[in-house]
Parts: structure tokens; sequence; C-alpha cells
């Protein structure tokens, strides 16, 4: 089962993007970028904070839709899943 | 005409499109990279959301002020001082209508399109922190 991960702005710079990977059947959504984002102690702060959870102001999408943090323990990933992660936007 | 793109647009050209029958009023909005003691200005999108999301701001646009025609090109890469970023072009019936469908696209934008800036100086650079933490309510 394999999904792609894709970070923006400055969780680009700290974790790179449209990076693939495998993951098992059940994984959670919080559990893979927690994992991913375990590669880089820096991209790591940057997203969470020090309980582990997801910092309140970063945003995610699954598929492009997004998903709210309160739910990403308990939204599960699937083949084929676009998985995006990025900080507060700063358009126009 | 919405996109996101790296090249610039001739806003003379979306003007002249834009005087549609009916067309009482156009508004231009034309964001350009501010000289805030920066050497040039680096735009990032998630291209294939934040298009959908301009054409869906467009069409809530199109539905709330009445506008006969709307244009939206934001660009990305790298841009120096002075370049457009965004170029909105409205039209509508009546200047009411034309200047708050216009201030709605922007803010709509501005809340929730993923698209970031970084801005580069003689010192490295600095990601433009968006204003809206969470953005604009899932319409969808």
């Amino acid at each position: 089962m394999t999904v792609k991960i894709r970070f923006f702005a400055r969780f680009r710079e700290l974790l790179g993007t449209d990076i693939m990977t495998d993951v098992v059947a059940g994984m959670m959504f919080s559990s893979l970028i927690t994992t991913i984002a375990k590669k880089n102690p820096e991209g790591y702060d940057a997203i969470f904070d020090e309980k582990g959870t997801f910092r309140e102001f970063v945003i995610l999408m699954k598929n492009g839709k997004r998903i709210d943090i309160a739910d990403a323990a308990k939204t599960p990933v699937e083949d084929g899943d676009e998985i995006a992660v990025f900080p507060p936007v700063a358009g126009g | 005409m919405i996109a996101i793109q790296l090249a610039d647009v001739d806003i003379g050209d979306l003007i002249r499109a834009a005087k549609k029958h009916g067309t009482g009023a156009v508004i231009v909005f034309d964001g350009v990279v501010r000289d805030d003691d920066i050497t040039e200005m680096e735009l990032e999108a998630y291209e294939d959301i934040a298009k959908q999301e301009l054409q869906n701001i467009a069409k809530d646009a199109t539905e709330q002020f009445r506008l006969l025609q709307v244009d939206i090109i934001h660009r990305i890469g790298c841009l120096a001082v002075g370049e457009n970023i965004l170029v909105i072009v409205v039209a509508a019936g009546h200047r009411e209508e034309a200047y708050a469908g216009s201030r709605y696209i922007i803010e709509a934008i501005k809340a929730g399109v993923p698209i970031w800036k970084k801005e580069l100086t003689k010192n490295g650079g600095r990601w433009v922190p968006g204003e809206h933490g969470h953005g604009r309510p899932k319409t969808s």
C-alpha cells in the first residue's frame, strides 16, 4: 500500500516533498506524518508540539480535503492517497 | 481565466475581454511585490488544489455579486520587486457589485488558498506568515 506525502513551504524545506512511502493497512494519518517527520528533528518540531500532537496552525489534507487535527489520529490512510501537510497560507 | 502560472499576464487584454454585453464596471486588483528591503520573492503553491479553490471562489463570487466575468491569475516562482503577484479582474453591471466581488475574491484567497510566499533578502529568506490560521471554512 503506497501513499504520497506532500509538504509545502517551510515544511517542504525541512522534510522534502512528493515522498512515496509504503504503509501498512490501518495506519492513521497522524502516525504516518509522525514517522516521516521524525527523520528531521527540526521538521518534526515545526509540525508537532512537545506532546507529539500537531501544532494548532498546521493544516492537513487528504486527497484535497481538509482533515481536522482532532480527527487525524482516527483517519486511516489508504492505498493511493495524497496526503498534504502545510503551514498557514499566505497567497495574494 | 483562472490560472496559477509562472508567466506574467497582460492586464489590458483581460480588461478588454471583460467588457461584455451588460458590463458597466470593471475592477482590477493587481497585487505586486512590495519593496520591503527584499531582493526578490519566491512563491509556491499546492497547484491542483489552489486552482480548484480559485475556481470555487470565482463561482461563489459570480453568484453572490452577479458578476459577468471573473479572471484570477496567481503567479508562482521567483518574482522581482514591482512584479505582478496576483491579478483579479471582475466585471459587473454596476460598480457596487464589481467592488464587492473583487474584495470578496482577494479576501477569500488570502484566507484559504494554499499558496505561500518567501521573501528573499541579502541575509537569507523568511516565509511570510499567513493571516488566517486554518483559513476559509470548508464548503464541501
